[in-house]
């Protein structure tokens, strides 16, 4: 009888079992052994020396490249961000619009986020390459001579904010979902009583789809923070370590250079600035960000 | 309730931990068969012919089983990942071994069991890249030198003469000047905007420098006026308009006519006759009349694993991956490394591929920076940077200056 009730508490935990092991094996595994490497010098191929914190009083006093690649990336995630999301706005108002034929629109501007990134970089080197990419030539028959976008170092961060911007579909259909979820009784009452449409985006579209703003701020500020497969691919870190972002260099000191070490302190660092970030984004959204439940339950009061 | 948590967590590493015991003992066959892991970086097609060839030994050996592993372009990651794991293939492709020597078994005693004949029979440059200081190991399986492509309808349509042996970087700039027409968009010569410092080099030895002394110290070599003079000569052309910094090596300029010249190993040969492309090749131009120019050598041999559990088996397949007849068998997309084999084909006398050989002759007793220091994936960043500095259209910064800062750092 004993016995039965013991089996018959453990069966959710067996049911949860193989999550369980996945999660310790290939997730929590993993993030402690990077954390302890981080306080080692290791160059694989050799044996692992104790280091203390070393490797993370180099980054900070020894290594110019460091600060280079911090400043590039939160300059990338400056740009990035708030374009991203004024562009995925702008795209899921159009593609709301009881307008014939949107499916197809919105299955276009969809599209480029499907596409592996090796094949957006491929595409998009094209494009850009400075000589025949078609950007310059359409710049060309409205009469600007383009730079060259990839080879010069004050253009190249900006290209690779382009070819990222592409890749927008999937915030736009999240901000879509949302404004299609708005009842329509709300913009009915509104123009009934004189509100112009600027009027009822900016009072009625915004304010109810902020939490929606905030996750998407969130997780476009997380992926530019930790954007490579574009800059790897698309420019590797040039011309003249231009775009060569934090991701590339965490990346490099591990596989180029074999200090695994170094690496792992590196991306523990930046673990933490996305942290840090990210909370100061959490802590203003109380001061923008209106969720329903809230004002329901302040009308109460 | 949170005893049986424990007892669940306990239960899960129990069970994780059996897991990865299971690996551990795999390495022992029953039936006495030994089993050899062979790790290749080569694709597709080559890949085809590798299993080929692997199979034909398999047959031969009965008491030996090698399985290829076609590591593709995650090479590296994965041998790293193999050696510090303890679990590197036995047998597997190398060139960069400063990086990974210390994960290597030394050849030496293996090759003296076989004799002198055996080892005189390789080109003597060739050991000189699968070595670390005076230790082997590895054995040479390829090579390419570099050499001087040129497409010969170009050439004609601008009635110049084709490059020779004798030719010194002054007559190409010569002949470039001639070439170049901007209105068929076609330049002189052409070479890669970002160089690879590891290929690099051989521009400095030619001209009588190297990037660094004997301890990888680049203070005084890589500024030297010899230095400075090679890095001006190629940015003097581009700045002129008859050469032109590419993006990739140039070979795709080159098929599509954009470009003249250019220097580059054997690898696009095969695309070079697939587009039934007119070209030629020759020696690299000169510096100074009367001292021929130097390569570089990019090589390929074969290691073991200092890890593994069946060293004779490895050695066993690794004399059967570089003999004479395997060397035959890889002729048509591998230059032969045995000497008695490029005699027997009379590889020597062909047009194309004579001139690598002359160029290997050309370039015997130089080490490049990268055998010389502990650093150089560090150094070879802050080069091309440098390198990237003098050669990028948009900044043309000044090369004493430049080559000075990098050797300062």
């Amino acid at each position: 009888m004993k016995r039965k009730g013991r089996l018959r508490k453990a069966t959710p935990y067996l049911f949860i079992l193989p999550w369980i092991v996945g999660f310790l094996v290939f997730t929590l595994g993993p993030l402690l052994l990077s954390l302890v490497m981080s306080f080692f010098n290791w160059s694989i191929v050799s044996k692992p020396s104790f280091a203390g914190f070393g490797n993370y009083i180099e980054m900070f006093t020894k290594d110019p490249q460091f600060y280079k690649s911090l400043a590039i990336t939160l300059k990338f995630a400056a740009i990035f961000v708030p374009l991203n999301l004024i562009i995925a706005l702008a795209l899921a108002m159009l593609i709301t619009q009881p307008v014939k034929g949107v499916t197809v629109f919105r299955t276009i501007y969809y599209i480029p986020a499907v596409v592996s990134g090796v094949a957006i970089s491929i595409i998009w080197g094209w494009i850009l390459n400075g000589d025949y990419g078609i950007l310059n030539y359409f710049l060309s028959l409205i009469g600007i001579k383009g730079p060259k976008w990839l080879v010069d170092p004050a253009w190249a961060l900006f290209a690779i904010v382009l070819a990222s911007a592409w890749g927008v579909g999937t915030m736009m259909l999240i901000f879509y979902t949302d404004i299609k979820n708005i009842p329509i009784d709300l913009y009915e009452a509104a123009s009934l009583d004189g509100a112009s449409h600027v009027g009822q985006f900016f009072k009625i579209t915004i304010p109810i789809i902020t939490p929606t703003i905030l996750f998407n701020v969130i997780t476009s500020l997380i992926s530019a923070l930790q954007q490579l497969t574009l800059v790897l691919l698309l420019t590797g870190g040039g011309p003249l370590k231009s775009t060569y972002f934090y991701g590339m260099f965490v990346y490099n000191n591990a596989f180029k250079h074999h200090k695994l070490g170094y690496a792992s302190a590196n991306a523990w660092v930046m673990f933490i600035v996305i942290l840090i970030l990210t909370s100061i984004v959490f802590k203003s959204s109380s001061a923008w960000v209106f969720y329903e439940t809230e004002v329901k339950e302040g009308k109460k009061k | 309730m949170k005893k049986k948590v424990f007892v669940a967590t306990a239960l899960v590493i129990a069970m994780a931990a059996s897991l990865m015991g299971c690996k551990a003992s795999d390495k022992q066959n029953a039936d006495g068969v030994k089993s050899i892991r062979f790790a290749s970086w080569d694709n597709s097609k080559d890949l085809e012919e590798q299993q080929k060839l692997v199979d034909k030994f398999n047959e031969a050996h009965k008491d030996i089983k090698v399985t290829l592993e076609a590591y593709g372009s995650d090479f590296d990651t994965k041998i790293a990942a193999g050696m510090g794991s303890k679990d590197a293939p036995d047998v597997m492709y190398m060139w960069n071994y400063p990086a990974y020597y210390e994960g290597l078994e030394p050849l030496d005693s293996y090759i003296e069991k076989e004799g002198q004949t055996y080892k005189d029979n390789f080109y003597e440059t060739l050991w000189s890249y699968n070595k670390m200081g005076d230790t082997i190991y590895g054995i040479p399986v390829g090579f390419t030198t570099h050499v001087l492509y040129y497409n010969k309808d170009i050439f004609d349509a601008a009635g110049v003469a084709y490059p020779t042996a004798e030719w010194t970087f002054k007559e190409l700039a010569d002949a470039a000047k001639k070439l170049t027409d901007t209105s068929k968009n076609i330049t002189g010569f052409g070479f890669k905007r970002v160089p690879d410092p590891y290929d690099f080099e051989m521009y400095l030895w030619s001209n009588g420098t190297a990037l660094s002394d004997d301890k990888g110290n680049l203070k005084d070599y890589v500024n030297s006026d010899a230095s400075v003079q090679v890095l001006s000569t190629f940015q003097n052309m581009e700045k002129e308009g008859i050469a032109v910094a590419t993006d990739k090596d140039g070979t795709d300029e080159m098929l599509a006519g954009k470009i003249a010249m250019y220097i580059n190993g054997s690898w696009p040969i095969s695309s070079f006759n697939d587009a039934k492309l007119n070209y030629g090749v020759v020696q690299i131009p000169m510096f100074k009349e009367g001292s021929p120019s130097v390569s570089i050598l990019s090589s390929s041999g074969l290691a073991m694993s200092k890890d593994s559990k069946n060293k004779d088996a490895a050695w066993e397949f690794i004399k059967y991956w570089t003999s004479e007849d395997l060397n035959k068998a890889r002729i048509q997309y591998e230059l032969p490394v045995l000497k008695s084999v490029v005699q027997s084909e009379s590889i020597e006398s062909d047009a194309i591929k004579g001139v690598f050989y002359s160029m290997l002759q050309q370039s015997e007793g130089y080490t490049p920076t990268s055998f010389k220091t502990q650093e150089w994936s560090e150094i070879s960043d802050a080069l091309s940077t440098a390198f990237e500095r003098i050669f990028n259209s948009t900044v043309y910064d000044d090369p004493k200056t430049v080559l000075d800062e990098v050797a300062e750092q």
